[in-house]
């Protein structure tokens, strides 16, 4: 188990961090910025916070108050670096053997090749960083830190530095080496949602330095509780409500059902995810509109439309490809499905 | 004719030269990495003066060190009565003068060589447990050490020229303190063309072999180790 409570005033904004985290992979995500990267040189040792105290699995790795400020190598933590930070003047052998101490030359040996043998690089031993690929290169960064049996592992924006195209297989592979050779905590920094909600189970949500949102990651991206959490998970239709009760809405003269819920003053906004809204032929479900279309911005494989109600809601939805002529053609109505209706607080 | 060629500057230049390049090299190497760790003042005022002796005028820098370490001086007098050392006039004063034009090279060099080092792996090499100690001599130096090693020929090939200080400092006493770039104007100024020749040419070779090697370590430099 971790406990981190920790304040550091930087250049730009005040990092306050307080939260657990407990086996299993914990995602911490947010904007460029917004103190990720420093929580993690905190917890390892690299910066100092000003206030308050990191405790991994019982013990004080950072406890002012009783002088305690373990340097970084004593903490036993392993840190993959985002550019996985190789010694480009030694082998992959000599690279992951590097963190290993007090052991006989012999065991150094063996536990390195073992290690070797668990990334799938067997045959690069005595290659050097610069004739291996991104994702070699991946591999040996996380074998030198898992050789050294860390107790707690951080991993810096892993897939950031790789090309699109591979990025998905490298993801699977790292995800079978760690459980296959990582049974401790794992904080993973990204800003990508679509990876935090593959690799995750926990997840925490940052902005300017503050926690605004943590749980498990169903809770997080289904239900965000507050207008920047809704945000950063790319939330993209978010409206001020006028009023609200337990079933309905009011938004600038439109009345949307709601699931039954529990309503607070603090409520300000609901939000909905462009994939979320859909077209019907009749008006028949709940929260059907019509509409009109002010602008169409087509990707792949999803089209982005630009769609105003008769009471002058815009709102963007995002449908496949195959069914814009559809929408185009036909008299259709715009449905707000009242499950996927996420009410907001402000901040 | 024979005893016109007297090759005795060509050596002491050379023993001058390393003598002032090795100091040159036990000094600057931790002044270069302090330089590059910190950016406070003091920092800067040391990073002013140790550029100023590529601006200065080697004479005005030869007379700075005459009166800093002259027999009037209080260092000079303090070296002279207790280890019976003088510097003035001497192959030593020659040295000093000598590691002072040269050392700015080295040092910057050598900063320039510390700062290409990507933090974020002195930061990997804390993490996995390494002291900072270490870290300076597994990491820092294998990685900094072709820029240093540029630094270090450089640092030797002004130190191997210098004229103005030196004669400053060391004088030109032929046989004891007269180097190489001294000769060289003192054969001139005799009308002694011949020698004045040879020592031109040994001075030019001397120049273009530091300058290939310069040359070979910068470009394995960009190339990267490995």
């Amino acid at each position: 188990m971790l406990t981190v409570d920790i304040s550091k005033t930087l250049k730009h904004f005040k990092l306050n961090a307080s939260f657990e985290a407990s086996k299993g992979i914990t995602g911490i995500i947010g904007p460029s910025g917004c103190g990720k990267s420093v929580t993690l040189q905190c917890l390892s040792g690299l910066l100092t916070p000003d206030h308050g105290k990191i405790l991994l699995n019982g013990k004080p790795l950072f406890q002012p108050d009783q002088r305690i400020n373990l340097k970084a190598k004593d903490r036993k933590i392993g840190y993959v670096f985002q550019n996985y930070a190789l010694f480009p003047h030694m082998t992959v052998e000599q690279n992951i053997e590097f963190g290993l101490k007090g052991l006989l030359t012999a065991e150094k040996k063996q536990k390195v090749s073992s290690m070797i043998e668990k990334v799938q690089l067997s045959g690069y031993e005595k290659h050097y960083p610069a004739q291996l690929s991104g994702g070699q290169q991946q591999r040996v960064a996380l074998a030198r830190t898992l050789v050294t049996e860390p107790d707690l592992l951080l991993l810096d924006e892993p897939f950031s530095a790789l090309d699109h195209h591979v990025k998905h297989l490298l993801e699977q592979e790292l995800m079978k080496i760690l459980k296959e050779n990582y049974e401790g905590i794992v904080l993973l920094v990204t800003h990508n949602m679509e990876e935090a909600y593959r690799l995750c189970d926990q997840i925490i949500l940052y902005d300017q330095g503050q926690i605004i949102q943590a749980g498990r990651k169903e809770e997080i991206f289904e239900k965000p509780k507050n207008i920047t959490s809704a945000k950063i998970i790319g939330c993209q239709n978010i409206i001020p409500v006028d009023s609200i009760t337990e079933t309905q809405c009011q938004v600038q003269g439109l009345t949307l059902k709601l699931e039954k819920q529990h309503v607070t003053e603090n409520i300000s906004h609901i939000g909905i995810f462009s994939e979320n809204i859909h077209f019907n032929e009749d008006n028949q479900s709940l929260n059907a509109f019509p509409f009109k279309i002010t602008d169409i911005v087509k990707g792949i494989h999803q089209t982005n439309l630009t769609v105003k109600t008769a009471d002058a809601i815009t709102l963007i939805a995002s449908v496949p490809n195959e069914i814009v002529d559809q929408i185009l053609k036909k008299k259709m109505y715009l449905v707000i499905p009242p499950q996927h209706l996420l009410i907001l607080e402000k901040r | 004719m024979t005893e016109s060629i007297n090759l005795f500057p060509l050596f002491l230049s050379f023993r001058v030269a390393l003598t002032a390049t090795l100091f040159a090299f036990i000094i600057g190497i931790p002044i270069a990495y302090y330089l590059n760790r910190s950016n406070g003042k003091i920092a800067d005022i040391l990073d002013t003066l140790i550029t100023l002796p590529i601006v200065l005028p080697p004479t005005v820098l030869g007379y700075y060190l005459l009166v800093l370490l002259g027999r009037q001086s209080t260092i000079g007098r303090f070296l002279e009565e207790t280890f019976d050392m003088t510097i003035v006039f001497t192959p030593t004063g020659a040295v000093i003068a000598a590691m002072v034009v040269s050392i700015p090279y080295l040092i910057k060099s050598a900063r320039s060589a510390f700062a290409g080092i990507d933090p974020s792996l002195l930061n990997a090499a804390r993490v996995l447990g390494r002291s900072e100690l270490n870290i300076f001599l597994t990491i820092t130096i294998p990685l900094a050490w072709r820029g240093i090693a540029a630094g270090i020929t450089l640092s030797f090939a002004r130190a191997l020229g210098d004229f103005g200080a030196t004669l400053m400092v060391a004088g030109s006493i032929p046989n004891e303190t007269m180097t190489m770039p001294i000769a060289i104007y003192d054969a001139l100024l005799a009308g002694n063309r011949e020698l004045a020749n040879i020592l031109v040419i040994i001075m030019t070779a001397v120049a273009i072999i530091i300058l290939y090697i310069i040359n070979r370590l910068e470009k394995r430099m960009t190339k990267g180790t490995g």
